[in-house]
């Protein structure tokens, strides 16, 4: 089933995220381990997905775009690196898609999210981009 | 380490590691901790419902890998840049080569391509990072 390109532009409501040292070394330690430079309220580059996903961001996306979660794949990610930050620190995430588009012939779609995680002063902290691979031709069952 | 991406040739790897296979525990681990519960990383049955033969690891698991890799080899040089491409699934209990690659150097950033592969097998993650290399204060 396509996905209703009239999607192209949507967003979320923007959410706040506190980071929280005692998550950051949960997420450290679920990592394998995490050096951190000795600064334990310094987290991982991976952990701002972490920051974009809460609220269940990503999953209200999908359902908004009526995917079947058995369909999809996480086909790529990416970090652009503004300005750091810390535990302790409220940080404001605005979500968007900002593009749907198809491949072999509408088998696989990918919906482009492109988030901006920005400190509560404003300043940006990251661009990211995730793009989500729907396989609408894989067989699922229930 | 804080000498060899500035000096080092266009082509060098600059960093290579094998992390241990992750088993499903691990997978348990980071979905609590990522908040990443699609149960495609957790449950037998939904990752074979959607055409798979077993769970299969976060691909953010395995591009944690790949910041541990610039993180332990590079942690003067700040993360201006960092991407990854999921090309195929990341298995458990396989081991995961991690390898960075200098690609261009100029102006103070070193530019890296990623990839990681299953031991012996194909290459799950191919990425790219970009690196201040040099900080002018």
């Amino acid at each position: 089933m396509a996905i209703d390109r009239q999607f192209i532009g949507y967003s979320l409501p923007p959410f706040t995220v506190t980071v929280e040292r005692e998550r950051l070394r949960q997420f450290a330690v679920a990592i394998g381990g995490w050096s951190s430079g000795g600064d334990e309220d310094r987290a991982p580059p991976t952990y701002l997905k972490v920051i974009e996903g809460e609220d269940n961001s990503s999953r209200k996306i999908l359902a908004a775009l009526g995917v079947d979660l058995r369909r999809v794949l996480h086909a790529e990610q990416e970090f652009e690196f503004h300005a750091p930050y810390r535990a302790g620190d409220r940080l404001a995430v605005e979500r968007t898609v900002s593009n749907i588009y198809e491949r072999k012939a509408g088998e696989l779609e990918f919906v482009v999210v492109d988030t901006l995680i920005r400190q509560s002063s404003g300043a940006l902290v990251a661009r990211t981009q995730q793009v989500i691979l729907v396989r609408n031709a894989a067989p699922v069952t229930t | 380490m804080t000498g060899s991406l500035k000096f080092a040739a266009v082509g060098t790897v600059v960093a290579q590691r094998t992390f241990p296979a992750l088993d499903r525990e691990d997978l348990r681990r980071y979905a609590e901790a990522s908040g990443d519960q699609n149960p495609l990383h957790l449950e037998t049955a939904f990752a074979r419902g959607a055409g798979f033969d077993d769970v299969i690891v976060h691909g953010m698991l395995g591009m944690a890998l790949l910041g541990r890799l610039l993180d332990e080899a590079f942690p003067a040089q700040p993360l201006l840049h960092f991407r990854s491409r999921f090309r195929n699934v990341i298995p458990v209990g396989r081991a995961i080569v991690c390898k960075a690659t200098l690609t261009a150097s100029d102006g103070g950033v070193a530019d890296l391509a990623l990839a990681a592969a299953t031991e012996g097998g194909p290459v799950a993650i191919e990425g790219s990072a970009r690196l201040l290399v040099e900080n002018i204060a």
